[in-house]
């Protein structure tokens, strides 16, 4: 056995290797610095991330529904489509072909996104709420063909089922937020909040016993509304149709249950999809009914005469000399017919609807006293249903009112309400005098701006005595009278109606004066002996001639024979109103 | 040595003597463990080879678990969101609007008025006959076409002198007056025209 001396020597050898480990230790030992010494959250982080997923589990946001529980407005699982245009841009034109095909999107704009906007882009949203399943489907077929780079995310989609049914009222989404109607302004309820999951993923597959946080998302609390979605539809044709043969520029209906002060509908006309809101007219988003007021004209005659049989000045018999005009002290008052001089009852200025009558009448009324009683009607105040925007109206304190604008607001002219009060204002003549604040959400909800409305928050207050508003009634029973009338084709066939007209003078937004087009209306209720419901109809603007009877009157009457129809209200069999119209 | 103590003492060992010199300890021979050693370990293999297989099944199948959990939830969620796309089609379908076009095109009339049948016979409300003026205009008018796809109607005053027409010129005369918007009865205008 001989060695070389060199390499035998142990004491060479073990000073060797002690050498090599103590460089690789210390090899080992500046990357051990390196590692835990300078930032070494970072790696802790992306040891963390590596394998761990986080979902956002989206709320579901909640269904906006009519009072039957039927959807208005409901939220299906959606998907939104990403491509990422490093992978897309080679096949673009036929991923773009099969996806316009298949989810119904712009083949030109897919197109682009597919290839990307800006230069390395590898995000682009290629179509967003998509319904689920069809965005599943779609996918799957893309990839069974070979192409890749197109994937999923979760995005709700909002869904109108009746398109244009109570959009006004609902408003809409955009595209991450809610933008108009009930949809922003209960947003807090509807849109619940999102939920969280945390977990290790190995090969697309959860590990069983990893890291697993789930905090459930909490569900969007549904909005009951106090809307009938079929009345709805049917009122908003009817005003739709109304306003088309009229030429006019806009019109709403309002029908109420008399009892509970329920609206069962709130037409707007010109509306719209609240599917496709991009594609309507900014100023038709919003509600008019409510938004808009205008001077009521002649159905607040109703209001004048109720407070003065309530006061005891007058009676539906008050025999009053209705001279040609009359000479005031600033300008005469006229009546919408010309005539001589009239011995009418105050039965007979309602049903023939006289400026002139009326102003005799309340001048048993101080401006204080009337404006008291235009008050309790609601009259000047927001109903506060829940809609933005609304209008208080403008009613001019008694204090400061002088005596010719009595005169005129005794006539519903100097004054403005929105459709939602006037509604209301003749509701409590239907509701024998009491009168009950409207509502258009079941139970309470709270706005944005933290009122709290709903049918639980109605407050009845008492305005006429019952005997008044009886009276009032049997009054308005003769406006829809064939003989002594103005608005016989108001009347519903079969049953006792009772109603007002209405033609004012309409102020124009361009010039704030009057620009000689016209508000017409028509309120009224019905079986008259029994109120069910109060149905008001307002046109803005005709411009084919007509007045309340003619033009709003007919609309009335459909929809308050569509609504005693669709609610089972047979007629009461009561005796038509026999009060005379003159002496 | 004459003290009763001292010959007790050397009486004691006399007497034992025999048995301490039995007793006198000594290194015992180790004892022979023979029991079997092959059962023992066979059987803490057994137990070490069982544990680890079980604890590899038992991950294994709570893995397979996973894969199915994650294929269920998937399922369900895909479900839920068919059922959510079918209830959405079935809303569409229960659209006011929809029903109502369809109940047209059926010659339906929503009436003005109801009238109510009791059980005895009796009827109430007034019979009224839902005429065609009763329909509800439900789709939107149409959308007015521009200036340049709907001109202006071509009328031609044309005077009453008795000059001899054929009946084809006289029914294109008539409609003349009337608007008319199509090309093949421009044409004939303009025929009229150079007359």
């Amino acid at each position: 056995m001989s060695r070389t001396p060199g390499r035998g020597a142990p004491q060479l050898r073990l000073r060797l290797g002690f050498i090599v480990i103590a460089m690789v230790l210390s090899f080992f030992g500046a990357r051990l610095v390196q590692l835990q010494g300078i930032d070494p959250n970072s790696y802790a982080a992306m040891a963390a991330a590596e394998g761990v997923e986080e979902v956002v589990l989206p709320a579901e946001r909640g269904d906006i529904l009519d009072r039957n529980g039927v959807a208005l407005a409901d939220s299906v699982h959606g998907k939104m489509v990403i491509a990422d245009p490093l992978m897309t841009a080679e096949n673009a034109p036929e991923i773009a072909q099969f996806l316009a095909q298949r989810l119904g999107i712009d083949y030109f704009t897919a197109l682009e996104r597919l290839r990307g906007r800006k230069e390395g882009s590898r995000f682009e949203y290629v179509a967003r709420r998509v319904p689920s399943t069809l965005a599943n489907d779609a996918v799957d077929e893309l990839e069974e063909l070979g192409f890749e780079g197109i994937i999923l995310r979760d995005d709700p989609v909002r869904d109108y089922p009746a398109g244009d049914v109570a959009a006004n009222l609902m408003g809409f989404l955009g595209t991450d937020e809610a933008l108009g109607g009930f949809e922003r302004t209960f947003d807090r309820q509807l849109a619940g909040k999102d939920g969280m999951a945390r977990y290790q993923v190995g090969a697309g597959n959860r590990i069983p016993l990893g890291e697993n946080t789930v905090v459930p998302a909490r569900d969007g609390t549904p909005l009951q509304t106090t809307l009938d979605r079929d009345l709805q539809w049917f009122t908003q044709k009817v005003v739709a149709q109304t306003v088309q043969s009229y030429g006019a520029r806009s019109g709403a209906a309002v029908v109420l249950d008399t009892r509970t002060g329920e609206t069962l509908a709130l037409a707007d006309y010109p509306t719209y999809d609240a599917n496709e809101p991009l594609e309507a007219d900014e100023d038709d988003l919003g509600s008019r009914a409510l938004s808009e007021p205008y001077e009521p004209g002649s159905v607040q005659k109703v209001l004048t005469v109720a407070a003065l049989i309530d006061a005891g000045k007058v009676t539906p018999r008050t025999r009053i000399k209705v001279p040609p005009s009359l000479d005031r002290q600033d300008r005469s008052i006229g009546d919408w017919f010309d005539h001589g001089n009239l011995r009418l009852t105050l039965t007979g200025v309602i049903a023939k609807s006289s400026n002139i009558g009326t102003v005799l009448a309340a001048d048993a009324f101080s401006q204080l006293e009337l404006v008291d009683y235009l008050r309790k009607f609601g009259l000047g105040q927001r109903t506060d249903v829940g809609v933005r925007g609304e209008s208080a109206g403008i009613l001019t304190p008694g204090e400061s009112m002088t005596s010719q604008t009595k005169d005129r607001v005794a006539f519903g002219q100097s004054l403005s309400v929105n459709a939602m009060q006037m509604a209301a204002a003749v509701n409590t003549i239907a509701n024998r005098g009491v009168h009950v604040t409207p509502s258009l959400v079941q139970g309470s909800a709270t706005t944005d701006e933290g009122v709290t409305v709903g049918t639980d928050t109605a407050v009845e207050t008492r305005v006429v005595s019952e005997q008044a508003a009886r009276q009032v009634a049997r009054m308005m029973e003769r406006v829809v009278d064939e003989n002594v009338g103005v608005a016989p084709r108001a009347q519903v066939p079969g049953y006792l109606v009772a109603g007002k007209t209405g033609t004012a003078q309409r102020v124009s937004e361009k010039c704030g004066c009057y620009d000689g087009s016209t508000t017409v209306s028509f309120g009224g209720f019905a079986p008259a002996d029994d109120p069910r419901f109060t149905v008001y109809v307002v046109v803005h603007a005709p411009t084919k001639d007509g007045g309340g009877g003619s033009i709003a009157g007919p609309a009335f009457s459909r929809i308050m024979g569509y609504t005693l129809s669709r609610y089972g209200v047979p007629p009461t069999g009561g005796k038509p109103s026999r009060l005379p119209v003159t002496w | 040595m004459s003290s009763p103590a001292v010959q007790l003492r050397n009486r004691v060992p006399r007497i034992a003597e025999a048995a301490v010199e039995r007793a006198r300890l000594s290194v015992v021979p180790r004892a022979r463990n023979r029991a079997a050693r092959v059962p023992f370990v066979t059987l803490v293999s057994l137990i070490l080879v069982g544990g680890i297989v079980g604890l590899l099944l038992f991950n294994t199948s709570m893995q397979q678990a996973a894969f199915a959990a994650t294929a269920l939830e998937q399922q369900a969620s895909d479900l839920a969101a068919r059922e959510q796309t079918l209830q959405m089609e079935l809303e569409e379908l229960r659209d006011p609007q929809r029903v109502a076009t369809q109940a047209q095109q059926m010659g339906m009339v929503v009436p003005p008025a109801p009238t109510f049948l009791s059980l005895d016979g009796e009827v109430r409300g007034m019979k009224v006959p839902a005429t065609p003026e009763d329909g509800l205009r439900i789709s939107p008018p149409p959308v007015p076409k521009p200036k340049v796809l709907d001109p202006a109607p071509t009328i031609v005053k044309v005077t009453a002198e008795p000059t001899p027409v054929t009946k084809d010129a006289q029914a294109g005369k008539k409609k003349g007056k009337k608007a008319q918007h199509t090309a093949e009865h421009k044409q004939r205008n303009a025929r009229q025209k150079q007359r």
